[in-house]
């Protein structure tokens, strides 16, 4: 008889047949965690961010016509999310607790550094301006000058100014943290 | 021309190609313009260095599974969990919220008046099954079971000589990168056994499988007492994992563990004993199988184990409930079941023989 009452998966259903929401989340999940890892420095508070933000997303839009919005809504919303952040360690044992794994694959020594170079980070960043840190994060997740554009509601000619006076600030407040 | 301004300069630097020629010209020939570019580089490199660090985005069938878990918990519309909303936007949905969640009370105690459970085993036992059998139930209800055995889509409806059929299912079966993942998205509890018998290499996979939600609503033709009941059965979630063998020539899977939740069946109007009536009625059940399941004592509380030709079925206890050992004619593969005392049902099988097969099934059970 071997063990044919063990049932193997079929192969995964075409996308089209995923919720709306499902299918929402699934593609725009990936941009939502790396923009908020870019102000928290720290993947598990970046998933918590991405919870956060679907779930406000879902009550905010709850119709399907409006994907656009939601998407650059969401962007937008883990940046600002992010910046706001100041919880998560509850949700982040429930994960480790879940997935059974510690995430951090470093050894001991460069996780000191690293985080305290990731905390300088994150200081700077919380004391830019929010619009200001908000495109850093966004342009520097990945996202297009359009893209960027479209999740601030500016226009493309004014993302260029934008990073330039972020990037500068950044800068200067980085000089700062490392002469302290 | 003017000098470059700022904001083309930085541009430069992520889309060259979204910057005039002419100011690239001038670029080349302006020295003031040259180090303002030098230093917007020099910026942009350091906020690539510094943001751009690679990230874990996770696991997202974790994640979506965490949020279904969270908006399941955080209830309607307007719950804490939209706190972040603008206050106009927050009363609006508190309102909302408060209508949907009496609504949804409202509709969940009716449903709960309408629907009675009429099955949920608490056991399992054995019911030999041939080949007829098996043609009997096909033709009593039109579902073939290489259809069911194949997979049916993750949901749908079909005709059946009786009423209608439909299914829906909650989510998707596949593999998921560990046990305690596995865990995580159905619920289900997993105990790993400490020792596992010679042969057997460690878990090799884990999938799940949802629940799967069946309606049979009735239709006038199925008589009196059941026309335009309904019949919602209810099965699943479950996760399957799969070990492995410490021999690199013998089968890639040697043992496989299941835990599932136990099958629910309610019916709006029709009772347990007058659906047995109308499948009774229905003709074309064996004798032989019509008296297997008379042996079972109360139907509403039994899980029936098929036993096919050939097989030879043992009953037993794990960890104090009812289990069915089947084995192979030539012993090599052996299986037990078992549904434990919090309504889930257990199952251990593989190319073992019994011994084994209940070894590991009394570490777990």
């Amino acid at each position: 008889m071997g063990i044919s009452f063990v049932t193997r998966p079929g192969p995964r259903p075409p996308q089209a047949s995923l919720s709306g929401f499902e299918r929402f989340f699934r593609e725009q999940y990936p941009a939502v965690v790396r923009i908020a890892f870019g102000v928290t420095r720290d993947a598990h508070m970046a998933q918590d961010v991405a919870q956060d933000v679907f779930v406000s997303v879902l009550r905010r839009f709850p119709g399907p016509a409006d994907t656009d919005r939601a998407r650059a809504w969401v962007r937008v919303a883990a940046a600002h999310v992010a910046l706001n952040m100041i919880r998560g360690e509850r949700r982040r044992e429930r994960r480790e607790q879940l997935s059974g794994t510690e995430m951090a694959g470093t050894g001991p020594e460069e996780m000191v550094v690293d985080r305290e170079s990731q905390a300088e980070v994150r200081q700077a960043l919380s004391r830019l301006p929010r619009r200001a840190a908000a495109v850093l994060v966004l342009r520097h997740s990945g996202l297009s000058y359009a893209e960027v554009a479209e999740a601030m509601n500016v226009k493309v000619g004014q993302v260029g100014t934008m990073l330039r006076r972020a990037e500068s600030a950044l800068r200067k407040e980085l000089q700062n943290a490392s002469r302290t | 021309m003017h000098h470059v301004p700022s904001p083309q300069l930085r541009r430069l630097a992520d889309e060259p190609l979204a910057v005039p020629d002419r100011a690239l010209r001038h670029l080349s020939g302006c020295g003031r313009c040259q180090a303002e570019a030098d230093e917007i580089a020099a910026d942009v490199a350091l906020a690539a260095r510094t943001l751009g660090t690679p990230c874990d985005i996770g696991d997202v069938d974790l994640e979506w599974a965490m949020l279904q878990e969270r908006l399941h918990e955080a209830g309607p519309v307007g719950s804490r969990a939209g706190g972040r909303l603008p206050r106009r936007l927050g009363r609006v949905s508190v309102s909302t919220g408060t209508v949907a969640a009496a609504a949804v009370v409202a509709l969940g105690a009716g449903a709960a008046a309408a629907l009675t459970t009429i099955y949920a085993p608490t056991h399992v036992a054995p019911v030999r099954v041939d080949q007829s059998d098996l043609q009997a139930v096909e033709n009593i209800t039109g579902l073939e079971p290489s259809q069911l055995a194949a997979g049916l889509p993750p949901s749908g409806s079909r005709s059946l000589a009786f009423g209608r059929l439909t299914w829906t299912t909650a989510g998707h079966a596949r593999q998921v990168g560990s046990i305690a993942r596995a865990s995580a998205l159905t619920h289900l509890a997993w105990s790993a056994p400490d020792a596992l018998p010679p042969g057997v290499g460690p878990a090799g996979s884990a999938a799940i499988a949802p629940q799967v939600t069946a309606t049979v609503s009735f239709s006038h033709s199925a008589g009196p007492g059941i026309a335009g009941s309904t019949l919602q059965i209810t099965a699943g979630p479950a996760v399957v994992v799969q070990y492995g063998s410490t021999s690199a020539n013998a089968s890639p899977v040697t043992m496989a563990i299941a835990v599932m939740q136990r099958p629910v069946a309610s019916s709006s109007g029709a009772t347990a004993s007058e659906l047995e009536q109308f499948l009774r009625s229905r003709g074309g059940l064996p004798a032989g199988l019509a008296h297997e399941l008379r042996l079972l004592g109360d139907p509403a509380t039994t899980l029936p184990v098929p036993v096919l030709p050939g097989m030879t079925q043992q009953q037993l206890t794990i960890g104090g409930t009812p289990a069915v050992l089947v084995t192979a004619p030539s012993g090599v593969a052996s299986a037990v079941i078992w549904e434990s005392k919090d309504g889930t049902v257990h199952a251990v099988g593989g190319l073992l023989d019994k011994k084994d097969v209940l070894g590991v099934a009394r570490q777990i059970g």
